[in-house]
């Protein structure tokens, strides 16, 4: 598949973008110059020089690391709600199709038209607005605010995963090859899960790779409001939020390097997502999703 | 036809009683009377019960909702913020003018400029404008609107001046002013949508240009120009229920590019509300935005039915 890739220049671009964003996330650690949360008063608001490669913000933290550190929660967040929109959508679109002409079909096909008639951003910020941005303590595990936006998200996915899932499922349980499966006995989860979904893999991984970039911009714009990723927690929305108090007075590497981190990895999942429906959805499966 | 509009309609009332309802019990579920809230922590139990009943909170909760939704259906009523004391609808009133305004003229915005260019991308499939207007398109997806605003008000107002760095100028204050001030936030929240446009203008008319019929004017010899007219008849079909429902989601979108340039619109009523744990407005600004985007999106349903002659006779 890397081979493939390689002949679509944009999607090689994406792809190593993507890689490139995966490793500074995994080596957050030992690439950062100092610590992320780590506030010098004295040394605050300071141009990007030789010791802080971006400058520093209003509280004196290294603006670099924080970019840096930024990755991961942002990379976190776009790809566990693409996992839970996965598990939702493949799920009832699979039950849907299989069922095609049933009751049941009826009432999925109509929920999930209902759910996507709904503006599901606004009802996230109101969500996380009337239960509060306080972590979520279930026993001895306590779950940051990004929980409840990964799954707001999540579910924002389920709709256009089921959709793409359920035509997927309907054109192919109705082929030879599962009648055939199916008079010599094979159960409906063997079915289901064999030959079924392996055909709905090349449009999914297409509307996958989508999602997450839009789960990225999703979560910046919450925490850059105050409802998602909470400080001292670096996050590139966060730092984005603070920067708006300085767009006045000149600090310009207080909203450049974050927005830019954003920019450039968000480009590289699209780029990666445009190149993949050229090569495995000839067919266009894939809907544009808008949020 | 007509039967699919009431349908169509009808589903949208059920959605929108559905999400009303959710909305209100949500805000009911969460700790913390609004009695108790407006009293303080100091406030004695019995001055608590007191106000909850006079507030109508000690009623059940399926009793609350009724008699909300009724207000709202009936006399487009939301009742009064228990923070503030004023009527929501007149703060509504005040406000939504602000974000509608906003969101027209992102929309006109991306219109002019997504549906040319994807017109001429799609005539010269793979020529330079095309590649340029894709990388254009991704970059307009990828860069997220509220931080493109930042860099605006620190570029085109704090540098060069030419637009105020933020707020809102009403109308009375002059035309010229006023257009100045929605510039920047009309741009930022329609570049995306304007690319998502663009390039679906594109595909759409390439698919179309490929069909027999198109074929067939060709070789009876129409001219270009009457073939292209033919070919965008059909190819802006899908455009413009894309187009309709982007309508819907910019309103959402708005909320967020309104914190950046510091506009009152919907997003202070919201977001102020939230802060304030003033639920009756809260609910209601939440309810509204649900009407415009359920709207948007039965608008985009019904004009790809009567544009579409292929399904406009099935119900």
């Amino acid at each position: 598949m890397l081979r493939v890739l390689a002949g679509n220049r944009l999607g090689l671009v994406g792809t190593v973008v993507i890689g490139v964003v995966v490793i500074v996330a995994l080596l957050a650690p030992v690439l950062a110059t100092h610590d992320p949360e780590e506030v010098n008063l004295a040394g605050k608001l300071q141009a990007p020089n030789r010791e802080h490669l971006m400058g520093t913000d209003q509280s004196g933290r290294d603006v670099f690391s924080r970019v840096l550190w930024g990755t991961r929660v942002s990379l976190m967040v776009g790809v566990l709600a693409v996992v839970l929109g996965l598990l939702g959508g493949v799920t009832i679109g699979t039950i849907a199709g299989y069922y095609g002409g049933s009751l049941l079909e009826q009432v999925l096909v109509r929920s999930m038209d209902a759910l996507s008639s709904i503006p599901l951003l606004i009802w996230a910020i109101a969500v996380v607005g009337i239960i509060g941005v306080a972590p979520i303590r279930l026993g001895p595990l306590e779950f940051p605010n990004e929980t409840k936006v990964i799954l707001l998200t999540g579910v924002l996915y389920i709709p256009a995963i089921a959709r793409v899932t359920h035509a997927v499922v309907l054109v192919e349980s109705a082929s030879d090859y599962v009648r055939a499966r199916r008079a010599q006995g094979a159960s409906d989860l063997e079915i289901m899960g064999g030959e079924i979904l392996r055909n709905c893999i090349s449009p999914l991984t297409v509307q996958a790779t989508l999602f997450v970039a839009i789960g990225i911009i999703v979560e910046a714009s919450l925490s850059f409001i105050g409802l998602g990723v909470q400080p001292p927690k670096p996050s590139w929305g966060t730092m984005l939020a603070d920067a708006r108090g300085y767009v006045f007075s000149g600090e310009w590497w207080l909203p450049v390097f974050p927005g830019l981190a954003i920019s450039v990895t968000v480009i590289g999942f699209n780029l990666l997502g445009d190149g993949l429906r050229d090569l495995l959805d000839p067919r266009k499966a894939t809907t544009q999703q808008m949020v | 036809m007509v039967r699919f509009v009431a349908r169509r309609v009808l589903f949208s009332v059920v959605v929108l009683v559905a999400a009303s309802a959710v909305i209100f019990v949500l805000t009911r579920l969460v700790p913390g009377s609004p009695a108790l809230i407006l009293l303080g922590p100091e406030a004695k139990a019995e001055q608590v019960q007191d106000l909850e009943r006079r507030l109508g909170l000690d009623r059940p909760l399926a009793v609350q909702y009724a008699r909300w939704i009724s207000d709202v259906v009936l006399h487009g009523d939301f009742g009064r913020s228990y923070i503030s004391g004023l009527p929501i609808t007149s703060e509504i009133l005040r406000t939504l003018p602000i974000t509608v305004e906003i969101v027209l003229l992102a929309f006109v915005f991306c219109l002019v400029v997504a549906v040319p260019l994807g017109i001429v991308s799609a005539l010269y499939e793979d020529g330079l404008i095309d590649h340029v207007a894709r990388i254009v398109a991704i970059a307009g997806v990828s860069v997220p609107g509220f931080w493109l605003g930042l860099m605006l008000i620190v570029c085109g107002a704090v540098h060069l001046g030419w637009f105020p760095p933020g707020g809102y100028t009403p109308l009375s204050m002059g035309l010229g002013a006023h257009l100045q001030s929605l510039v920047l936030p009309a741009f930022s929240l329609g570049i995306y949508y304007t690319a998502i446009i663009s390039r679906m203008t594109r595909s759409s008319l390439v698919e179309v240009l490929r069909q027999d019929y198109i074929r067939t004017a060709r070789a009876l010899g129409l001219s270009r120009t009457r073939i292209v007219a033919y070919a965008l008849k059909n190819a802006l079909i899908p455009v413009v229920s894309v187009a309709a429902m982007s309508v819907g989601y910019m309103f959402g979108w708005a909320i967020i590019i309104e914190q950046v340039f510091n506009i009152a619109g919907l997003s202070r009523s919201l977001l102020s509300a939230l802060f304030q744990r003033d639920y009756y407005m809260v609910q209601a600004v939440v309810l509204v935005i649900t009407i415009v985007f359920v709207g948007a999106n039965l608008a985009a349903e019904i004009l790809y039915r009567a544009l579409n002659p292929r399904v406009r006779g099935t119900a």
